[in-house]
């Protein structure tokens, strides 16, 4: 029996949003952000955080298609884990900033690929046999991000080399993954938080 | 637990190919829906063990795909062994924490018959690093008079 994903995952989506990165270097005001953020975290509240409702959506959901959350923490629980580890939430440079505050403002996962390497929409879906993604071959019905053409990365993986952001003046696609149990609000939020940080708007 | 199990080779003679793709749709929602539900209890089972560390079975990862039928149920049986050690360490605590109170109350009835005795104030249960133990009053003197205390030790030891 073929099975579809919407009707597997009723409201698995990824969402996709561009901007533009105005400058590589880290941004003062997200810094602030990220502080703060990082004042709120004790290690209750990391172990807590599974119980609340998004990361909890995010933690049933890899359960379901087969990933150990305990061995491979969702994504917002691996930030809380080195939030913990090193005392703060250390900035890198604007993107990744962008795309840690956003996480931790939501718990909603998002990931920046360089614009002209993606041909939107980005769906989520079964790879094919013979699929590549960073390149090695895709398991066929790997659950992948794509866009019209060809697989983007591993649903849940960092984006390949080829595709990952350049720098200053690059036009960025910002995909967030969205799964059964988290609002279009909730999705919507990290787009926009990422693309602010990262546009410095 | 509810489990619905279904024998594809007899179903498929009595049922025609749409019934059959409904019904495992269903056992398939079913079994999603456990899954997750079985996580929620899961993570309430370690956030009440905390600040202590559930050692808990690790499943095997086949992911990220659609999982088949016959996973799934394999997923959700062992989730629901997770749930089950987790559920019976955390009882296997509040036994050891209701002894441990027992022992306390016993040893500040009669402190002289408890001299060795040393009780954590974790292994009662209670935040901090905290020790309960027996000690003399008025030192020596004490120790040969037989006037014996309970005192509580303060605080945690200082990072080295």
């Amino acid at each position: 029996m073929a099975i579809e994903l919407d009707q597997e995952f009723p409201g698995l989506r990824a969402e996709w949003r561009r901007c533009i990165c105005s400058d590589n270097r880290c941004d003062a005001g997200v810094g602030e952000r990220l502080d703060t953020l990082a004042s709120r975290f004790n290690g209750r509240q990391a172990i807590e955080l599974r119980q609340q409702q998004i990361p909890a959506a995010y933690r049933s959901f890899y359960r379901q298609i087969g990933i150990d959350p305990d061995l491979e923490p969702t994504h917002v629980e691996q930030a809380a884990l080195s939030r913990l580890l090193a005392g703060g939430n250390r900035q890198s440079d604007r993107i990744s900033d962008a795309l840690l505050l956003a996480l931790l403002e939501t718990s909603v996962p998002v990931f920046a690929f360089e614009a002209a390497a993606v041909a939107p929409p980005v769906e989520i879906r079964q790879a094919l046999a013979g699929e590549l993604a960073g390149g090695s071959d895709l398991p066929p019905g790997t659950l992948i991000l794509a866009d019209r053409e060809r697989a983007l990365c591993q649903l849940f993986e960092q984006p390949d080399v080829a595709m990952a952001v350049t720098g200053k003046g690059a036009e960025i696609l910002l995909v967030a993954v969205a799964v059964p149990g988290v609002s279009a609000i909730a999705s919507d939020e990290a787009l926009t938080i990422a693309a602010e940080a990262i546009s410095g708007s | 637990m509810a489990a619905l199990l279904i024998d594809y080779a007899a179903a498929g003679d009595l049922l025609d190919e749409p019934t059959l793709e409904l019904s495992e749709r269903a056992a398939r929602r079913s079994l999603l829906d456990q899954i997750g539900q079985l996580d929620r209890l899961l993570s309430a089972a370690v956030c009440e063990a905390f600040p202590d560390r559930l050692e808990l079975p690790e499943l095997m990862p086949r992911g990220p795909r659609v999982q088949s039928l016959g996973e799934l149920e394999l997923l959700r049986d062992g989730l629901v062994g997770s749930l089950r050690e987790a559920r019976s360490a955390l009882a296997a605590r509040e036994q050891e924490r209701a002894l441990a109170h027992e022992l306390l109350t016993e040893m500040l009835r009669d402190p002289a018959k408890h001299r060795r005795l040393r009780i954590t104030q974790r292994e009662l249960g209670v935040g901090g690093c905290g020790v309960w133990s027996v000690a003399p009053r008025l030192g020596p003197m004490g120790r040969l008079m037989g006037w014996w205390r309970v005192k509580l030790s303060s605080g945690c030891p200082l990072a080295t």
